[in-house]
This record gives structure tokens, sequence and C-alpha cells, in this order.
């Protein structure tokens, strides 16, 4: 009896399993067919408040679904999706990518972010894109195609933005955790164009990004230019890779630029107060390839190539910098970079960081290396090499005597 | 007391550990970043100092107790038994108070990250009742179900926290400086809080079967419950950041909902959840225990059990009535229990067991 009473105990807990809807108590059992995954959402302005899209896959052929509903708000718009006839129930714990409008990033960003931290069933580290020039569900929707999904579409752009140095999608988490920390927050924004269709089954559109938007919680700052995107990521360690044209001579090199994370350091004046910032950024360069013949044997000629690329990043960098002292708002954290370099000084320094930092002199330093050629070494007729080179020469001489 | 129902002192530290690991990982990092922000982070390695001497302090006090003495027993024996009794009722409703506050608090974590449209009744009466059918037990049953389950915990605490390492960044968490001791040592107090809540399983001492020879050591348990501490501070500070960490009632379970291992696993939380339920069950059972175990020596009844049911009902009352909604439990959660709880453990308990001393008692 002592053993029957535990092993009956046990047996009961097999109903806790979820393996069968008949017998289980487990409440969150679904079946496979009867759920539809959430993969994109998207949230525009419109009548009376919001209008949310959600794009799923469902089936054994994972079909691309869209559904759509308007409400005055993310949540009324989001119950009022459960009540469409999906036929299936709609599952948001592991969308992808949330699109918002740029009408409804202008004032109400702070709204969506709350959304997305308060409903548990949604991830922080969604990721978080402002389509420009449409709305979020026209570019979604141009972006479907027979064969191409548009959350595909975005995931791939998602993994290799940053692969191409235009841009970095942040997450929620990142976005609400910049906007606590510094009141002000950087996210991507992307644009739909219309492009001829490499195959028929593609969709009508393409997401080209466009750049980073800084924001406030309930407002735009502004939009960052590409170049102004590019420094950023730089400044930010957000940076992978990008390739760079660079001419020298009568040539076109298309380099590789890897960075080696930046170094951010404060100057300060004798009496305490912060005199510039000195930004150092080291570069290591490979040649992709080559429009036009150059020797990059010759030291001069490599010497031209870094010169060029760090010109081109010195720039990018200098413009992000300037476009946030322009605009007063420190997008970059650059505070937040100098006291952890300086936690004591920066402390100490008799201004206040918003009144120093409009008009505070910045030193940018580009250290680029040109690192390899990859496989490839120049033609003959650039490197003057002969063939046989200088053994045959010496064997040649060997025979001859 | 049963003369079967004795278990090792070993295995009264492993019941300690687990049981606060319950209170640890439902306020961290959230009121020790309140008040430590930032600096937050360090404050579990200023609490060791502190905690140690409290345990060395409460070790030392009852050192030269007999074997079968617990905490009421010494207590009767240096007040006196009138003196004695008033300390043991007032600790017992205290602690039935308390048991009914971390049912209704549990209730309260799971509604506000997984059962957003559930009512806190239904999750307090059954955690109370699968704490009561525990608590009627033997001591050392509910001490080798700690022993068994610390394993499982850690690897698991482990192991969630370092798929959220990649997330942890040093923007997050720097720079920490020496003007930072006072945030240090006020992020120190809520966790100083939970470790000293180890004095009220002395309750339970007199069932702990002396070693000639061996004397009890808790501070590898005690170092290992702050690292814990810091570990849990240290990620959840270092992915989301001090002001977002700071607006989140469960900022940990926000760091577990964005957990992904290889881009294979996702969506992890019901392995925290159920390190919340299994830590709230054992700390829950503990407290009952040790409240039937202070109403027996009182009363002098032989059985302890008798105590059990009456005071997990009881528990339940105070938890069902303790707050309306999640407002009101949390002007008690966030001041009040902690502050009191603080000062039984850390000044009444050990000001006890120091006239018991004083008056040669023990």
């Amino acid at each position: 009896m002592r053993k029957r009473v535990p092993a009956l105990g046990l047996a009961l807990c097999l109903l806790l399993s979820g393996c069968s809807r008949g017998l289980t108590i487990f409440s969150n059992y679904r079946r496979l067919e009867s759920i539809e995954l959430v993969r994109t959402v998207t949230v525009d302005t419109a009548e009376p408040g919001v209008s949310v899209a959600i794009y799923g896959t469902a089936g054994e052929k994972q079909e691309a679904r869209m559904y759509e509903k308007e409400g005055t708000s993310i949540g009324i718009a989001m119950n009022e999706l459960t009540l469409m006839p999906l036929g299936r129930e709609a599952i948001l714990s592991h969308t992808e990518n949330m699109l918002i409008g740029s009408d409804l990033a202008e004032d109400r960003l702070d709204e969506v972010l709350d959304y997305v931290e308060r409903f548990s069933e949604m991830r922080l580290d969604t990721g978080l894109l402002v389509v420009l020039d449409s709305t979020a569900r026209e570019l979604v929707s141009g972006l479907a195609g027979e064969e191409t999904p548009a959350s595909d579409v975005i995931a791939g752009l998602s993994e290799n933005i940053d692969r191409v140095g235009k841009g970095y999608i942040f997450s929620c988490r990142e976005i609400v955790s910049s906007l606590a920390q510094n009141g002000v927050a950087l996210v991507q924004c992307v644009r739909g164009v219309k492009e001829e269709k490499l195959f028929e089954k593609r969709g009508e559109m393409n997401i080209e990004p466009a750049g980073f938007a800084v924001m406030r919680p309930d407002t735009v700052v502004g939009y960052l230019t590409e170049e102004e995107t590019l420094g950023s990521m730089l400044l930010l360690g957000r940076y992978r890779s990008r390739n760079l044209d660079v001419p020298v001579e009568n040539a076109v090199l298309t380099m590789s630029v890897d960075l080696v994370t930046p170094e951010v350091k404060p100057v300060f004046a004798h009496d305490g107060s912060l005199e510039k910032v000195d930004i150092r950024l080291k570069l290591s360069s490979n040649l992709v390839s080559m429009e036009g013949l150059v020797d990059i044997r010759r030291e001069d000629v490599r010497e031209k190539v870094e010169e060029g690329l760090s010109g081109i990043v010195e720039s990018a960098v200098s413009a992000a910098v300037r476009r946030g002292q322009e605009m007063g708002v420190d997008f970059l954290d650059l505070r937040g970079i100098l006291s952890r370099r300086e936690p004591i000084k920066m402390e100490d320094i008799p201004e206040k960081w918003e009144d120093v930092f409009p008009a505070l002199p910045v030193e940018i330093r580009v250290e680029s290396v040109f690192s390899r050629t990859y496989d490839i070494i120049d033609p003959p007729e650039i490197s003057g090499r002969e063939e046989g080179g200088p053994w045959k020469k010496l064997i040649g001489s060997l025979t001859d005597n | 007391m049963e003369k079967t129902d004795r278990i090792t002192d070993r295995q009264l530290t492993v019941l300690i550990f687990v049981s606060l690991l319950s209170p640890m990982i439902r306020i961290l990092p959230t009121s020790a970043v309140t008040l430590g922000g930032r600096a937050a982070w360090v404050s579990p390695l200023a609490v060791f100092p502190v905690s140690a001497l409290l345990t060395a302090g409460l070790r030392a006090l009852l050192k030269n107790a007999p074997e079968g003495v617990g905490l009421q027993d010494a207590a009767m024996l240096g007040l006196g038994p009138v003196g004695g009794r008033i300390f043991g009722v007032v600790s017992a409703l205290w602690l039935t108070f308390y048991g009914g506050f971390l049912a209704r608090s549990a209730a309260e974590r799971l509604l506000s990250t997984v059962y957003p449209n559930g009512n806190p009744p239904i999750f307090v009466v059954v955690t109370l009742l699968a704490a009561l059918v525990t608590a009627s037990g033997l001591t050392k049953t509910l001490s080798r179900t700690a022993e068994v389950l610390m394993p499982i915990l850690l690897a698991v605490i482990a192991a969630v926290l370092l798929s959220a390492a990649p997330d942890v960044t040093g923007e997050n968490l720097l720079p920490v400086t020496y003007r930072n001791w006072e945030d240090i040592l006020c992020g120190a107090v809520p966790i100083f809080d939970v470790t000293a809540a180890f004095a009220y399983f002395l309750f339970l001492r007199g069932h702990v079967a002396r070693t000639p020879g061996k004397r009890p050591n808790r501070f590898p348990w005690l170092t290992l419950l702050l690292l814990v501490a810091f570990a849990v501070t240290f990620f959840t500070l270092g992915t989301l950041g001090v002001n977002l960490a700071i607006t989140m009632e469960n900022a940990f379970f926000m760091v577990i909902r964005n957990i992904k291992v290889f881009g294979v696993i996702e969506r992890a939380e019901a392995v925290v959840v159920a390190i919340w339920i299994v830590t709230d069950f054992i700390f829950l059972s503990a407290i009952l225990m040790i409240v039937s175990e202070i109403w027996r020596t009182v009363t002098g009844v032989r059985r302890r059990a008798f105590f059990t049911a009456p005071s997990a009902t009881l528990s339940g009352m105070s938890a069902f009535l303790i707050a309306r909604d999640a407002f009101e439990f949390m002007k008690w959660s966030d001041f009040l229990v902690p502050a009191i709880n603080l000062g039984i453990t850390a000044v009444i308990i050990p000001a006890v067991l120091a006239v018991g001393k004083i008056r040669k008692k023990y």
C-alpha cells in the first residue's frame, strides 16, 4: 500500500504531460495545425488610432498569411485580430521583427514599446524598424511574393544589414534601454523600392535600408544620412564590415573594411574641464576587386589606399558626431563612453554635459592597414615580373656555362 | 521531539540555501537596483562580511546549547518560561503572516509574468496545500527534498544565466568607482535582509544530530547564495541597464524572455517558473514547519503536525487579506515586510540569544 499510493500519484502526473488532447490538463497544449506562427507585425497610424497587421506562416507548406485590424490602441487592435476568422490561434511569442510607419514613430514610439514590454507573449528582443515613404503594411505586403514570404525577406535584411555596413536593426530591448538610459535611441529605418522582378514569384517591392532615425519616446529628433549612419555604427561598435571604393591612380580598388574596436578618450584641461574628445579608429582592409590596373605591391600605392579609406571613415565618424552636436542630442552616448573611460574626472567636470557637448572639439584619427589581396597577385605587366623570375635566369646562366 | 526526525547539519544548511533562493531570485535585482543603482551588482560582495558576521555570531551564541535545543527552547531558557513564550508567540504569528505574504507574492509574480488574466486565490491555495502536506511530515523529508533539488536548481540557474551572457554589455554595468560606496551599501540592504532570514531556521536546530568533533560551517553555502545573488544582478543589469531594470517588477524574467540558445532554443521561461515554484514551495513548507515547531515548544503538545493545518489556514487568510490588489501588495513588499523581517532576524533573535548567553543558561 505504501508504494501503491505514490505510484498512483506519479501515474496521475502523466496527465500533465501535454502529449494528448483528450487526457491532458496542461492548458497550453495546441496542435501544430491549429496555430498561426507570427513572424512579423506591422503597426501604422489609422482611424481610430492604429492599424495592426500580423504576418504568419501556417500549415505544412508554411503558407504566408496576413491579417489586419484597426483599433484605438495596439492592444485593442490585437484583441480584434483574435476575433477574425483566422481558423488558427495567432502565436506572437516568436515574432522576429516589428515594423512601424513613420507617422506612428513620430509621436507614439513609447506606446509601441510599452506594448512589447508588458505583453508577456512578445519578446523584448524583437527587432524594431521604422518604415519611410509608405505605411509599414504597404511595404510588407509589397514584399510578399508567391515564393518569397515577406518575413523571409525582412529576416534576410536583418541578418545581413550590418555585414554590408548599411545599418543595424536594434531590438526593442536595446531601444527601450537606450531611451531609459540616455533619453534617446537609434532605430533602423527602411523603405520599399519598386524594382524589376528577378523572377516571377517574388513580391512587387524590395526593401532597402534608409539610415538611422534618432528618436525620443514621443518624437523623432531627426533622420541620419547614409554617411552619418555609417559613422554611428563605427562608434557604437555595431559595424561588422563594408565594401568601399578607393580611387588610386588609374584604378578603383574596392576594399572590404573591418574595424578594430574604436578608442574614445577624453582630454581634460588643467582646471578639470573637458578640453576635447580624442577618437581613434583602427581599420583593417582587404582588396575585394580592382577596376583598372595599379601595382598594389608598391608601398606608395598601398599608402594611398590606406589614406583614402581613412579619409572616408574619418568623414563618416565626423559627420555622425557633428550631427549629434548640431541636434544637441548625444545619440552616440559619448558621455557614457567617456565616463566609463575616466569615471572620476568626468564626474568632476565643472560644466553640465548638455552645455559642453554641442561645442565640444572632437579630434578623429583613423589608422588604416592594407592587410591582404586574397589569393590574387598582380599580373606580370603591372608587377614587372618576368616568367620564371630570377631562378630561371640563374639556372639559365649555369646551364649556358 | 520525535527521535527519528533527525537531520544532519548539512541537510539543515541545504534546506536554508534552497529556501532562501526563493526570496533571493524574487527580490533581485529590482530591489537592489532601486536602492543601489548601477552599482547594485557589486552589492552582493559587500553583503558577505556582514552576513558572515551574523552567521558566526549566532553560531557562537548557540555553541554551548545542548543537542536537541532549538531557538524556541533557547529563548525559553534565556528569557524564562513567560518571556520565552511571548517571544515564541510573537515569532509564530509573524511567521504565519510571513508565510501568507510569501504565498501571495508567489501568486502575484506568476500573475504578472505568465497568467495576466488569473486571480491570486487559486495560486495561493494550491501553493499552501502543497506546502501543508510537506510541512505536516518530517523535517528530514523536507531537508532531503531540498538536498535532491539543490543541484538541479543550481544547474538550471547557471544554464539560464550563461545563456543570457551574450546580451550583457559593459555599458550597462560601468562605471562603478569607490565613490559609489553608498550605492553599493544601499543595494546590499535587501540582499542582507534575505540572507539574515537563515536565523528563522534556528528554530529547527533541535532536529540537528550533532557529529562529535564537527562544527557546522555555513560559510560555503552563504558564499554560494551570494554568488547566485551576484550572478542574477550582474546578468540582469548587464542586459537591461539600470534605468530599464528599475522599471520592472521581475527584471530577471524579462531577461529570460529574450534567451536564445544557438538560435535553436527560445522562450525558456518555463524553466525559470519551475525554479520559482520549487523554491517557493520549499520555503513555504519550511516556514509552516517552523511555525508548528514553535507552537509545539510553546504549548508542550507532542505532535507538531497538530499545528500545521491551522497555521496554513491562517497564512492563507493573511495572503488574501494583506492586499486587495497588486498595488496595495507592493506597499507591503517594498518596505514594511522586509523591514520587520530584518528587525527580527538581525536584532531580536540575536538579542534573545545574547540574553540567554549573558545569563549563562547555555
